[in-house]
């Protein structure tokens, strides 16, 4: 590949993402925010706040125009467990289908910088980007095919962690998906993760921190019980900044953490150094 | 449901009673079973790394003629032990133990056998700080690369990602009165209403007793426990689990590694294979 071509896919100036729900005032710097003014800037606002993205705008952001190919996009959750309070699973789940997102994971091939990927991307706007068994199933099986077809493997996650609605069942997608991150490392291709606000829980205690480089986004959460959850339980008062990417590179836990704006490029330079 | 023992009969017992009896104050816990099945057991402790976690239990015992891993979770009996066993909460600490030791039964080829029995990982900042989300992922994965064969066996609670961290193995059996969930019905209860005094629909909602584990296909085997429960009598239920545990080990011993880990895998890669969510979700890749 030339390296201009290169250089011209990875500026990301001309994806245009779609509208996100947006506070008035950034809670970062309490400006007030100008929609289209973010949305040029990937969502990121001048203090360096990062507002949360969905699936749909990870993929417009990495993936190469026109190169996305979604997988398994027709396999839906359902209530398994006949799940009732305090509302019914198959409710919030149509609910959600409805509003136009599929699933907590959404996955496929695409090409980023030129360099053909298999991308999977949470979306947290889905039950809390929550690990189901679709959303292990799509993991699993993207996983499974970059290992056989030699695709580098990229992660995008925000994630609650297991799915309550579907009990023990999405507690063992963190074993499922587990033993297909296994068999990804033992095909060498390259697994780069990237984690943004927030990914907690089963979703952190499996595949995301598993990944041959771990990104974290700027101030993201990461960490494995929340903290308000540790709080109940401990009693204990956590310092500013606790569980942030920051926290996470210092106890090294992450390789680095990078501003979205800069992801695309470093992403297509990784590809290009993990043939 | 078993070949040999009490027949595991219909229960008349609530969700919640049931929950109480696996966190029942004089259940037997890991070591209970583990000097029973084998009375020469030698504790071993470390990461080798910075600490040994004293809520996982490991060591080495003649079991059935035949020197075998044992893993498990540890409660305390007294408050003193309680808190110095962390109420069977593992830290990073404990998974990285876990990994070593089984490691070691991979260089001797010796089976594992792993014992569940936690409310969860630890939920504190000391966890968090050393990594706990990671420690969790990574023993899972390994599990996968164990080249012996592992039987786990949920003997009171299964908590979340803490037991599941202890629990990928070639064949996953659970006591009767044991639980095992997503989440505890405390935290389950305070991430669905926010307000985990609403423990007990929660339990009801999650299905985490064994019958219903067993009819998800997430366990082989619910073992019967003594009239009562397993604290009325340590001995029987010491008998029942180690008679149940041999009976699904002894196949796997057999087995070349390879065949092992293929089938390991395939257990977890389809374990929600008996839930047809599609017509054409399953097993099939295309
Ligand atoms: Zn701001």
């Amino acid at each position: 590949m030339q390296l201009a071509k290169v250089q011209h896919e990875v500026r990301m100036a001309g994806a245009k993402l779609p509208p996100i729900a947006l506070p008035t005032n950034c809670p970062g710097c309490g400006v007030s925010l100008d929609p289209e003014t973010l949305r040029k800037h990937a969502y990121v606002c001048e203090c360096g706040h990062h507002f949360r993205l969905g699936a749909d705008a990870w993929i417009i952001l990495l993936a190469d125009r026109g190169s996305w190919h979604e997988r398994w996009g027709d396999v839906r959750s359902h209530d398994l467990l006949n799940w009732k309070v305090p509302k019914p699973y198959q409710a919030t789940i149509d609910q959600l289908a409805d509003e136009g997102l599929n699933e907590a994971v959404r996955t496929g091939t695409c090409t980023l910088g030129g360099r053909p990927i298999w991308l999977a991307a949470f979306d947290f706007r889905f039950v809390g980007g929550t690990l189901s068994i679709v959303a292990g199933e799509r993991l699993a099986r993207g996983m499974e095919q970059a290992a056989a077809s030699g695709l580098p493997y990229l992660l995008v996650s925000a994630s609650g962690g297991a799915r309550m609605q579907e009990g023990v069942l999405a507690l063992m997608q963190m074993a499922k998906v587990n033993a297909a991150v296994g068999r990804l490392h033992s095909s060498g291709v390259p697994f780069f993760s990237v984690l943004t606000d927030p990914t907690f829980g089963g979703t952190a205690a499996s595949l995301a921190l598993l990944a041959d480089i771990n990104i974290a986004e700027p101030g993201a959460a990461i960490g494995f019980t929340g903290p308000r959850v540790i709080k109940q339980a401990t009693y204990a008062d956590l310092p500013a900044g606790f569980q942030s990417a920051e926290f996470q590179l210092a106890r090294g836990q992450v390789d680095m953490v990078v501003i979205r704006t800069e992801l695309r490029r470093l992403l297509a330079h990784l590809l290009e150094m993990y043939p | 449901m078993t070949r040999h023992g009490r027949r595991l009969e219909e229960t008349t017992l609530t969700v919640w009673q049931v929950v109480e009896l696996a966190r029942h104050a004089s259940r037997p816990y890991s070591l209970d079973y583990i000097r029973r099945l084998a009375p020469d057991f030698i504790e071993l402790h470390g990461d080798r790394i910075s600490a040994d976690d004293p809520a996982l239990v490991a060591g080495v015992g003649t079991w059935h003629g035949r020197t075998t891993v044992f893993l498990g979770h540890q409660k305390g009996r007294s408050l003193k032990e309680r808190v110095a066993r962390n109420w069977g909460m593992m830290h990073p600490e404990g998974y990285r133990k876990a990994l070593r030791l089984a490691h070691h039964a991979a260089k001797f080829g010796f089976p594992i056998i792993s014992l569940i029995d936690t409310p969860g990982a630890y939920p504190g900042a000391g966890a968090e700080e050393r990594g706990i989300a990671a420690a969790i992922a990574r023993a899972i994965m390994e599990w996968f690369r164990i080249p012996v064969p592992i039987v786990a066996a949920v003997i009171g609670e299964g908590g979340s990602g803490g037991a599941l961290g202890m629990g990928v193995a070639d064949r996953v059996i659970m006591l009767e009165n044991s639980i095992y969930s997503v989440a505890s019905p405390e935290a389950a209860a305070s991430i669905v209403w926010r307000d985990n005094s609403r423990k007990v629909e929660a339990a009801e909602q999650l299905q985490l007793t064994s019958r219903d584990l067993l009819a998800m296909g997430v366990v082989e085997e619910v073992v019967p426990e003594p009239e009562g429960g397993a604290h009325m009598d340590f001995d029987a239920a010491a008998r029942v689990l180690d008679e149940a545990l041999f009976r699904h080990a002894q196949p796997l011993l057999a087995q070349p590694a390879d065949v092992l880990l293929q089938h390991r895998y395939e257990r977890f890669r389809y374990i929600d294979s008996l839930i047809h969510a599609e017509p054409h979700f399953g097993p099939k890749i295309d």
